[in-house]
């Protein structure tokens, strides 16, 4: 119960606040309210031990499976850790926090004491009568937080045995931690030590550690540890181990090792150095192509995005002979689309709400619908005028982009605007090593529903054979009786409205401003080029084709330079090829 | 298309005596007299053309040489090419460089290297600046290496028959690829920044009002010259040939003649010429960057042409003329609103005026001949798209 | 005989499956007037593409021997302006004139000379030329509309304006392609009568519909069927007339 109020409050308070909220709420501690674990009553002992048994209680605290001992351990020994005395005489181990966010209406310098043994704040007692403190005052409601008015408390003694102490456990409290992402980098933290001492704790933790990334880790660690060890043997089998799990750091270490001149005190053994040899090879091998593989995914995500922009321009450019240069700016239209229907969804919903997170699904018919609209009040207003004459659609429409980007600036600022990524694009997941973002994924994904969509229109819907007649022959469809004019209208819609669906998975990548369109839409011509004019297929491969090659440059050649390279591969690729990679053939003279 | 053909079956005068005058007069005005009134007349005197005017008249003088060029190719050549802009600032970097050394140590770090390299950590001058100590191998580079990029690119794409909306598209993609390039501060160009404070021009000082006339004057007498030898390659055989590869490459082809090589030949004469004038532009201005080779340059000088009139060569230069001079009105006087009023310039020159403004009065004469005739209502739009 | 100053051996060409002409071998002899003929399809405007380098084949052999002592030259290695300046003109299916450009300026442009960037930046009309083009402008009678822009003529003036502009450059060998459609009949015949004078000095051919006009220009020569981009015959104009093939291609073309 307490939960859902909770939860309801914070939506009430977010409901009123900006958007940026949806952040802040997530790096927000979530509220320790399950029963503590078991060894959470050691720690406690330990703190209120005498202080002669203290050192041997902290020792104790090794291998112990609890959050909690690495914070208020840490705050132990920066004094920051009290014992409250409670009117019944008890003394509690307490941090102190800021009152504001557990007690509404306190002052802001007043604290609140967060009890070591289940991290909810202490409360004050029902009687208002006699305070055993002076500094510590009641409030007379009977459940709130007992509040304090300044740190008038004494913290909590160390000696310089405890803090060696404190330090030690410290060092290996993460290997035991129940977070599996804090025991994986406080293992990793303790293999890369060279500290041999901690071989045994980490050998009895791989006993018991169920999570397979915490086990490759541990494996790892142990490992890198074993490097040491005086038997080849033992050494031998470390190298195998550390090939197995694909370890960077030793590949790192063997490297340096392997560089070592011959006589170098510290240089490996002849049957080190083989082994050393054997497992650098597996581990690069393996992160080659680990890297290879992301780079490939990246590439097949930045070539989805270039697809998404550069169909509607394989439609408009491609079957209708339109050089529209306003095409970046009919995306643009389709990211702001996004922008407004996520600021809709956060004054209904409340950023950071359930129903927030479902804004991307309605911006996506909003931002098709919002640019085919705009797309067809240009083919009405300039382009339908223009259908002989391309290299003049080039400058009219040329025209029409400046007006729509002024008009961005003087609607949305001439400032790039926020765009929240929806709680489920967020993130990744890894599979062997290679990240795969759940944005990028997203594109992929939907560039190939698109494509798909497209071809459906084109193929199996009799507007699409009415595309198709008119394209090739504009008077002969008229003549058959085809509208010709709503067969354009409608067409050029289609194109823009494909522009708005890129513009809105753009606003999940990138920034969102009145000039992005121009960024993208050299590349995309490029793209319709290189494709083959009016090939829709060959729009799909040159686009991911484009975007694979520019990713696995960037990482070489640096983002501007692998660019250019590709814009002036495409421009030779167009020697050998000119009409693309699927060409259209003509019999006519011109 | 729309461009007019007033082609004569017999051999073409170069001018007749009507437009010696029509030539002559102007050039004369504003080569000799305007500067003369600017450099005799007392300040306070009506008649004298400020020094700012004149500076602002040879920028403007230097944009028509580039528009001239984008109208050769486009009006005559039917090559829409979006990489004039580029030619331009190339020929304006090759010069800026020569101006960069001219400083000397009066840089705002007192040392013989330009200040942006001094700031970027260079311990001596890269060997390729040294030549650019001399003025005219400056002027040189400021011909030859836009033409010869416009050789390595023209050869490329015209070999292979690129034409029509793929060149420009190529074209666009070219000076995007290259202003990227300048952009950035490891190419060696100054970066962001490219070149400024400029100091002096053949040892005279930048500053100075003589040496700014000066310079007004070599613009206005560089844009007659171009003027006069596009208008011969547009009279010649040779500009009946440009507008029949325009018109009908393939039938230029199959009369025996290597287009490409045509195409190319204009192609690189332009480039040079133009990248001379992006030389005289460097020094009005006094700075040279990226941003004037981007493509939205390129098309900006388009709508020049467009708004002139292509296929004519008076066209470009009064287009040129007219739209930076109401750019500078509108930039002033309502900032925000400049971006519409040169969107709608596009828009409305291409829908409704194609011939641009040297059409215009012919347009009128046929409407108010057409008034005339049909009493005192206007039956239609004279200017209605022909196309 | 004589040896071929045209002459194409086994020559094949694939448009995207479509076999547009398939093991064809044709000979054209010096001074010959060659008819081609066929059905809508059958490889005629296909196979002039390949002659004048607008298309290469994909297998076979394309000749072109001046005289039968000169080296016999590759046309497939060359491309169209390079075949041209060897002496082979092709008139165009559709008249294909520089529209903008008036009678006379299209003639000029076409004169026989140097073809060159500088050649025609310093061109001046001699007075050889002139006499040329004069008579050139009587014969495909145009001396009326020579300041006329060529956009303006008519459709058969057109074709005639492109017969003249193939003869301005003098060419050995005339491709002509459907000079026929869309004139009169009695400028057809004229066409055919101009064609005919043209013999001799020319070696032709001509790619015709018109069973008329082919029949007058024919007159005694070789014609040739063209079916499936392939010689279905070649023949006499009567022979070919009778050939059962021939009439089975042009009437029950049901069965391929």
């Amino acid at each position: 119960m307490p939960r859902l109020l909770a939860h309801l409050l914070l939506l009430l308070a977010l409901l009123a606040a900006p958007l940026r909220a949806a952040d802040e709420e997530q790096d927000e501690p979530a509220p320790e309210l399950a029963a503590p674990p078991p060894d959470r009553a050691r720690l406690v002992a330990a703190l209120l031990a005498p202080a002669a048994e203290q050192v041997a209680a902290v020792r104790a605290l090794v291998g112990a499976e609890d959050a909690a001992i690495e914070p208020v351990l840490t705050a132990w020994r920066a004094g920051e850790l009290f014992l409250v005395p409670l009117p019944d005489g008890t003394r509690v181990p307490a941090t102190l926090a800021p009152a504001a966010a557990h007690a509404p209406g306190a002052a802001p310098d007043q604290l609140v004491a967060l009890a070591v043994a289940d991290g909810r704040p202490i409360l004050a007692p029902a009687s208002t009568a006699d305070s055993p403190e002076p500094n510590v005052r009641n409030t007379n409601i009977a459940p709130a937080p007992l509040l304090i008015a300044s740190r008038q408390l004494r913290p909590l003694d160390t000696s310089a045995p405890l803090r060696r102490a404190i330090r030690d456990v410290l060092e290996v409290a993460g290997v035991s931690d129940p977070r599996p992402h804090v025991r994986r980098e406080s293992i990793a933290r303790i293999g890369q030590s060279h500290k041999t001492e901690h071989l045994p704790l980490l050998l009895a933790r791989l006993e018991v550690e169920k999570s397979s990334v915490v086990l490759r880790t541990l494996r790892e660690a142990v490992a890198l540890l074993r490097l040491s060890d005086p038997d080849p043997a033992v050494r031998a089998e470390a190298f195998v181990t550390l090939g197995d799990v694909r370890s960077l750091i030793a590949a790192a270490r063997f490297k340096e090792a392997l560089a070592l001149p011959v006589g170098d005190p510290s240089a490996p053994s002849a049957a080190d150095a083989v082994g050393m040899r054997r497992s650098l090879q597996r581990i690069e091998g393996h992160w080659a192509r680990v890297n290879f593989a992301g780079n490939l995914f990246r590439g097949l995500s930045a070539g989805s995005v270039l697809l998404l922009i550069a169909l509607g321009l394989a439609i408009t450019f491609g079957l209708m002979g339109v050089i529209n240069m306003a095409h970046g700016e009919l995306m643009v239209v389709g990211a702001y689309a996004t922008f407004v229907t996520q600021n809709i969804f956060v004054s209904v919903f409340g950023a950071g709400s359930a129903g927030f997170h479902y804004y991307f699904v309605a911006a996506l018919p909003a931002a098709f619908v919002s640019a085919a609209l705009v797309g067809l009040v240009i083919e009405r207003s300039v382009i339908q005028f223009l259908y002989k004459r391309p290299l003049e659609s080039l400058l009219a429409t040329w025209g029409v982009s400046l007006a729509l980007q002024q008009t961005f600036r003087l609607i949305f600022g001439p400032a790039n605007v926020q765009i929240n990524a929806p709680s489920w694009l967020q993130g990744g997941a890894t599979v062997a090593d290679v990240a795969f973002a759940y944005n990028r994924l997203f594109v992929i994904g939907f560039a190939a529903l698109v494509v798909f969509g497209v071809w459906l229109v084109l193929n199996r819907t009799p507007l699409g054979l009415l595309v198709r007649a008119v394209m090739q022959n504009r008077q002969m469809a008229s003549c058959i009786g085809v509208r010709t004019t709503r067969v354009n209208m409608m067409t050029f819609a289609f194109g823009s409205g494909l522009a708005g669906l890129a513009g809105a998975c753009l606003a999940q990548l990138g920034n969102v401003g009145p000039s992005m369109g121009q960024l993208h839409i050299i590349d995309s011509f490029m793209v319709v080029v290189s494709g083959g004019v009016g090939n829709i297929l060959g729009t799909v491969f040159a686009a991911l084709g484009i975007g694979t090659v520019d990713q696995v440059l960037q990482p070489v050649l640096g983002p501007v330079m692998g660019k250019i390279l590709v814009l002036f591969a495409i421009i030779l690729f167009l020697q050998w090829r000119p009409g693309g990679l699927f060409p259209t053939r003509s019999r006519s003279l011109d | 298309m729309s461009a007019p053909a007033s082609l004569s079956a017999v051999e073409p005068r170069f001018f007749t005596r009507t437009q010696w005058a029509a030539f002559l007069v102007p050039t004369l005005l504003l080569a000799l007299v305007l500067p003369l009134l600017n450099a005799f007349l007392p300040a306070d005197s009506f008649l004298r053309p400020s020094d700012f005017t004149l500076n602002l008249y040879g920028k403007y003088a230097t944009y028509a040489v580039l528009a001239l060029g984008v109208d050769l190719l486009w009006g005559y050549l039917g090559i829409l090419s979006l990489g004039q802009a580029l030619f331009f600032a190339l020929g304006g970097y090759a010069f800026g460089m020569h101006l960069l050394l001219m400083i000397g140590k009066d840089g705002q770090y007192k040392s013989d290297l330009p200040d942006y390299m001094v700031f970027l950590g260079y311990k001596a001058l890269p060997a390729h600046w040294e030549p650019f100590y001399s003025f005219p191998f400056a002027t040189a580079a400021a011909l030859i290496v836009p033409g010869l990029l416009a050789f390595v690119f023209g050869w490329l794409a015209f070999r292979s028959r690129i034409k029509g909306v793929y060149l420009s598209i190529l074209t666009q993609a070219l000076t995007y690829a290259a202003a990227l390039l300048f952009f950035r501060n490891d190419f060696g160009f100054g970066g962001n920044n490219g070149f400024t404070d400029f100091k002096r021009i053949l040892g005279a000082d930048l500053s100075s009002p003589d040496t700014r006339r000066w310079l007004y004057v070599a613009s206005v007498v560089l844009l007659a010259g171009v003027f006069l030898l596009y208008r011969w390659l547009t009279r010649a055989k040779f500009g009946h040939l440009m507008q029949a590869i325009r018109d009908g490459e393939n039938r230029v082809l199959f009369s025996g003649y290597a287009t490409a090589r045509y195409k190319l030949f204009v192609f690189v004469l332009v480039a040079a010429i133009t990248g001379l004038a992006g030389a005289l532009y460097v020094p009005q201005v006094g700075i040279i960057n990226p941003s004037e080779m981007t493509p939205e340059k390129s098309i900006e000088a388009v709508v020049w042409v467009a708004v002139g009139g292509r296929g004519t060569l008076l066209g470009p230069i009064l287009g040129a003329i007219f739209v930076n001079a109401l750019k500078s009105w509108a930039t002033r006087a309502a900032p925000e609103l400049w971006l519409y009023i040169l969107g709608g310039l596009f828009v409305g020159v291409v829908l409704l005026l194609p011939g641009g403004l040297v059409s215009l009065p012919a347009k009128l004469r046929a409407f108010v001949a057409r008034l005339r005739r049909s009493g005192d209502v206007p039956v239609a739009d004279a200017s209605k798209p022909s196309a | 005989m004589a040896h071929p100053i045209l002459q194409a051996e086994d020559v094949s060409k694939t448009y995207d499956g479509f076999r547009a002409i398939n093991a064809l071998n044709f000979y054209l002899f010096p001074g010959e007037l060659r008819t081609v003929i066929g059905p809508n399809g059958a490889g005629k405007s296909t196979f002039f593409d390949l002659l004048t380098g607008r298309a290469q084949p994909d297998t076979g052999s394309i000749k072109y021997a001046d005289s039968d002592a000169a080296p016999a030259i590759d046309l497939t290695e060359l491309n169209e302006y390079e075949i041209q300046r060897l002496g082979i003109g092709r008139k165009f299916q559709t008249p294909s004139v520089f529209a903008e450009h008036s009678v006379h300026t299209n003639l000029v442009l076409s004169l026989k000379g140097p073809r060159g960037v500088f050649a025609s930046l310093f061109h001046r009309l001699d007075s050889t030329q002139r006499d040329r083009l004069d008579a050139l402008l009587k014969l495909v009678r145009l001396e009326d509309k020579r300041h006329w822009k060529a956009g303006l003529l008519s459709h058969g003036e057109k074709q005639w304006l492109e017969i003249g502009m193939l003869l301005a450059s003098e060419p050995r060998v005339l491709l002509v392609d459907e000079p026929a459609a869309g004139m009169t009949d009695e400028e057809t015949h004229r066409t055919g009568e101009l064609l005919l004078s043209l013999r001799g000095k020319h070696s032709i051919v001509v790619v015709e519909h018109d069973m008329t006009f082919v029949k007058q220009i024919s007159d005694g020569g070789q014609v040739t069927v063209l079916h499936q981009g392939t010689v279905l015959c070649e023949g006499k104009f009567d022979e070919v007339q009778s050939n059962p093939q021939v009439r089975a291609v042009y009437l029950g073309r049901g069965k391929h």
